[in-house]
């Protein structure tokens, strides 16, 4: 079926201008755009917003852009003196830091709050916080709200490491839908490169990612934004994110100063594992804020997961002090609403092809690329590190003869943009050639 | 479409007109210094090389030709047609685009013509079948996997291409691995060969990868597992993996899908559905609802057409059951994957089944820990595979002298028990049947599997 988001062969649209330009600043490399929010960030990885355990929130409206060219008005955290952004800043601690967030409610006209869920002992202006109840007992939120204008601090120690969301307790089937989410990341004290307290979580420190997966009703933001009333057994998502992106944004670089409100990207960005000399696996922090479950499907090898909602997946202390391991191998992970999930990963380059050395080269006639239709990211080579002609005319996005592979949402009604396909909930893993290597970096 | 123009040959180097014209081109481009060369104007490889091009030089050590390899699996990519069981839903079904009053509901999908002849593989437009022919492969033994795209007969305006997306195999290569943006689909005519070294023992999925929503959602989907080398040693034993633990008698592939009715009639009557409102009605087993479910296998002839089980025409395009048989104290294998979107809990009524395996790793901590677990139920999503093995129960006669005990194994979201909407007539449900040791009615041993 023909849709305008198409990259291949005589199904080319306008949209190829507009992919060239996400994944200029992809491609080259050493050009960092410029971030309004962050100043200049690394293209690809999870990004740390905070310096300190105590961190000062305001509220934002705003807008995000969308693939199909729509603009959502949307409500969010910033840090303090910051513009709107989407999602919320990732925070990151250290086990056993005593975290203080205030959240100044400076411009939303509705009360807001924020939980933090799998923390213990949260306080709210000192006391343990408490669900909200009106004079007739009704709920009104699931912690301690700050009215417009208003301030409420929260607290707490961050007990263990982990992957955690921290959101909207106020209303949160509006609010989270319209923006007011982030990602919480407590590391070992003491091992940065741990996902948690067992040596076999290190991971390559440079190759962290977060895939912070939400899901987004358009219709609810424009009422919130007309201040209309808006029925939510009527709610339906028509837009499913990434870091707050949709694909193929979800593949610019951090900081894209073309997606001023959204500066997370979601490219994974690797190189083959080598047992000598890049041995650590590469770490994806899974979390979803939507509404039903996302069984996340990221092509070219299993993950291993080692952690979920915060907790290794370890078992009971075996004599010799080692633990018993209650890690597994994936090629989906179905994660439920308000869960996250750890997961290590790695592709290793098993047949070793090769297109000149003996015995090496692929086994099959692979076609002239007259007989095949091919994709932006293909290089024109089968081979990793090589490229190889293209018909001209062809917008090749491959830089040195890597590899992508998609990984995705494989509820595959949720990979579309309200109607366009091949949208949505889709990132890719680019896996560079071992270094050293032509990629320029 | 009358006839399939065979592709330009790549292997006998000989030079058609148009190759003599591209000579030409490429020559002029050389002769006249040109920095930048029209790359299109350099192929074929061999041309390029004459023109003395040194990129176009290792374009042709990149694709080296080779002579034809006989493929253990010969796929097309085609539309169809197949039946499910269901009160109308006017209008979307039964569709009426359908050419034969016996099928009712159009797809997409693969058929199986290995061994097909190339001036008769055109036979199969309009010959899908759901779900897809199984692949099974032997572990450390290559597996070459040709597809071939004869196009869509009720769509000659859609000119997609087809892919195979081989589901969780580890370490995949672009090339092979069927998502066209990363590397290449297979546009209408022409064909490509996947070829595969398969590591690692276990149960995955296959499913075409080019427009994937659409073409998942209309049939391009089938079931795919590796044997373990262990299965060699200690022949004739069977194993799910390579560990003694997961030996098994009889086995059974149960593909999971849905059917939202107004996409597939949207496909048949070039309309476009949005997705976001995706809401099937059908639930399917290995392309089938209840109570088709459980009705036998069909087969393919000698030529490579589809028959259906016997007075079951109908299911031509549908030709595996569902139907678990068993004797009594037997290890039964399910090999159960998920292709429709939705996330299904299936439930095994009055029997307890051991989880070994998901997404094709069977359930070991790094320590060698067991993680295996008894359960009644087993939840996939979308894109998730499962092992479990359950044993047979003795058998008690309880439906009389010659019959099979009967227990459920079915959807316990409920909803896909319905078809087509409409209350409690079936849908993602199936039976097994247990049969006592030592008497007349005893199955002999499995030779295939889901029979």
């Amino acid at each position: 079926m023909k849709h305008f988001r198409k990259f291949i062969g005589n199904k080319r649209f306008v949209s190829v201008a507009l992919m060239l330009a996400v994944l200029t600043g992809l491609l080259s490399s050493g050009v960092q755009p410029a971030s309004a929010l962050h100043g200049s960030l690394p293209p690809t990885g999870l990004v740390c917003a905070n310096d300190s355990p105590t961190i000062t929130l305001v509220t934002r409206t705003g807008s995000i852009i969308l693939p199909d060219g729509n603009m959502v008005y949307m409500w969010g955290y910033s840090l303090a003196n910051q513009p709107f952004q989407h999602p919320a800043p990732t925070l990151c601690v250290t086990e056993g830091d005593q975290v203080t967030i205030v959240l100044h409610n400076t411009d939303l006209p509705d009360p807001t709050s924020i939980i933090f869920p799998g923390q213990k002992n949260v306080l709210a202006n000192g006391k343990p916080t408490q669900p909200q109840y009106d004079t007739g007992g009704n709920l009104l939120s699931l912690a301690e709200m700050a009215a417009p204008g208003e301030t409420v601090t929260y607290s707490f120690v961050a007990e263990r490491p982990g992957t955690f969301l921290y959101e909207s307790g106020t209303e949160p089937t509006k609010q989270v839908d319209m923006g007011l989410f982030g990602a919480l990341i407590v590391r070992p004290l003491g091992n940065p490169t741990w996902a948690y307290n067992y040596s076999d979580t290190v991971f390559k420190e440079s190759t962290e990612f977060l895939m912070l997966l939400s899901d987004l009703d358009p219709m609810l933001h424009v009422a919130v934004e007309q201040g209309q009333p808006y029925d939510l057994s009527h709610s339906k998502p028509r837009y499913w994110l990434i870091n707050g992106r949709a694909f193929p944004d979800t593949v610019a670089p951090n900081g894209a100063d073309w997606l001023p409100n959204q500066p997370y990207g979601a490219l994974a960005h690797i190189h083959p594992l080598d047992e000598v000399l890049n041995p650590d696996p590469a770490l994806v922090r899974y979390l979803n804020v939507g509404k039903e479950s996302f069984p996340f499907h990221p092509h070219g090898n299993h993950g291993r997961i080692i952690g979920r909602d915060g907790y290794a997946l370890k078992g009971e202390q075996n004599a010799d002090l080692s633990y018993q391991d209650l890690s597994y191998e994936k090629f989906t992970v179905n994660i439920g609403p308000g869960q996250t999930y750890d997961a290590t990963f790695y592709w290793k380059d098993v047949e070793k092809w090769h297109p000149t050395e003996p015995g090496k080269q692929i086994p099959v006639t692979i076609p002239q690329l007259q007989n095949m239709v091919y994709g932006t990211f293909f290089s024109g080579s089968p081979y990793l590190g090589n490229t190889d002609l293209l018909p001209v005319g062809t917008q090749a996005l491959n830089a040195c003869g890597e590899y992508y592979h998609i990984a995705h949402n494989h509820a595959l009604n949720q990979i579309t943009s309200w109607g366009v396909v091949l949208s949505g909930h889709i990132t890719f893993t680019r896996i560079d050639p071992p270094l050293p290597n032509d990629c320029g970096q | 479409m009358s006839q399939i123009k065979p592709a330009r040959n790549h292997r006998n180097g000989q030079f058609s007109r148009r190759d003599v014209l591209k000579l030409g081109g490429g020559l002029l481009g050389a002769l006249a210094g040109s920095v930048a060369l029209p790359k299109a104007l350099l192929k074929p490889e061999g041309v390029a090389a004459a023109a003395g091009v040194k990129s176009a030089a290792k374009a042709s050590i990149q694709r080296p030709v080779y002579d034809e390899v006989i493929p253990n699996k010969h796929l097309a990519g085609t539309d169809g047609w197949i039946h499910l069981p269901g009160d109308p839903r006017p209008p979307y079904f039964p569709d009426n685009m359908t050419p034969d009053p016996l099928f009712n509901t159009y797809i997409f999908g693969y058929h199986d013509v290995s061994g097909v002849a190339p001036q008769d593989l055109i036979k199969f437009k309009m010959k899908a079948q759901l779900a897809a022919p199984v692949l099974i492969l032997e572990e450390l033994e290559p597996y070459y996997l040709k597809l071939t795209n004869l196009g869509l007969q009720l769509r000659p305006d859609l000119i997609d291409a087809h892919t195979v997306h081989f589901h969780g195999f580890r370490n995949a290569i672009p090339i092979f691995d069927g998502e066209p943006h990363s590397s290449v689909g297979v546009p209408i005519i022409r064909d490509l060969t996947y070829y595969y070294m398969p590591r690692d023992p276990g149960t995955y999925m296959y499913h075409c990868h080019f427009e994937e929503t659409e073409h998942v959602h209309m049939g391009m989907i089938g079931p795919a597992f590796i044997r373990p080398a262990l299965n060699k040693t200690l022949a004739p034993r069977k194993f799910v993996y390579n560990d003694e633990s997961t030996e098994y008698n009889r086995e059974f592939y149960l593909c999971l899908s849905e059917v939202w009715l107004e996409a597939h009639w949207a496909d048949s009557h070039i309309q476009l559905p949005e997705w976001s409102d995706y809401k099937p009605e059908f639930y399917l087993i290995n392309g089938r609802a209840y109570p088709d479910t459980i009705v036998g296998n069909g087969y393919r002839d000698a030529t490579g057409e589809m028959v259906g089980p016997a007075g079951r025409e109908d299911l031509a395009n549908q030709p595996v059951t569902s139907l678990i048989t068993t004797n009594e104290f037997d290890q039964v294998l399910l090999r159960v994957n998920n292709l429709g979107f939705e996330t299904v809990t299936m439930t095994l009524a009055g029997i307890k089944m051991r989880v070994i395996a998901r997404d094709a790793v069977q359930l070991k901590g790094r320590n060698e820990e067991d993680l295996s677990f008894m359960t009644s139920s087993i939840t996939l999503g979308s894109g998730e595979s499962t092992d479990v093995i359950f044993e047979a129960p003795a058998y008690q006669g309880v439906n009389g002298v010659g019959q099979p005990d009967k227990y459920l194994f079915y959807s316990r979201n409920l909803a896909p028990l319905n078809n087509a909407g409409w209350a409690g007539k079936g849908g993602q449900m199936t039976e097994v049947h247990v049969f006592p040791r030592n008497d007349s009615i005893t199955l002999p041993d499995q030779t295939e599997p889901n029979t």
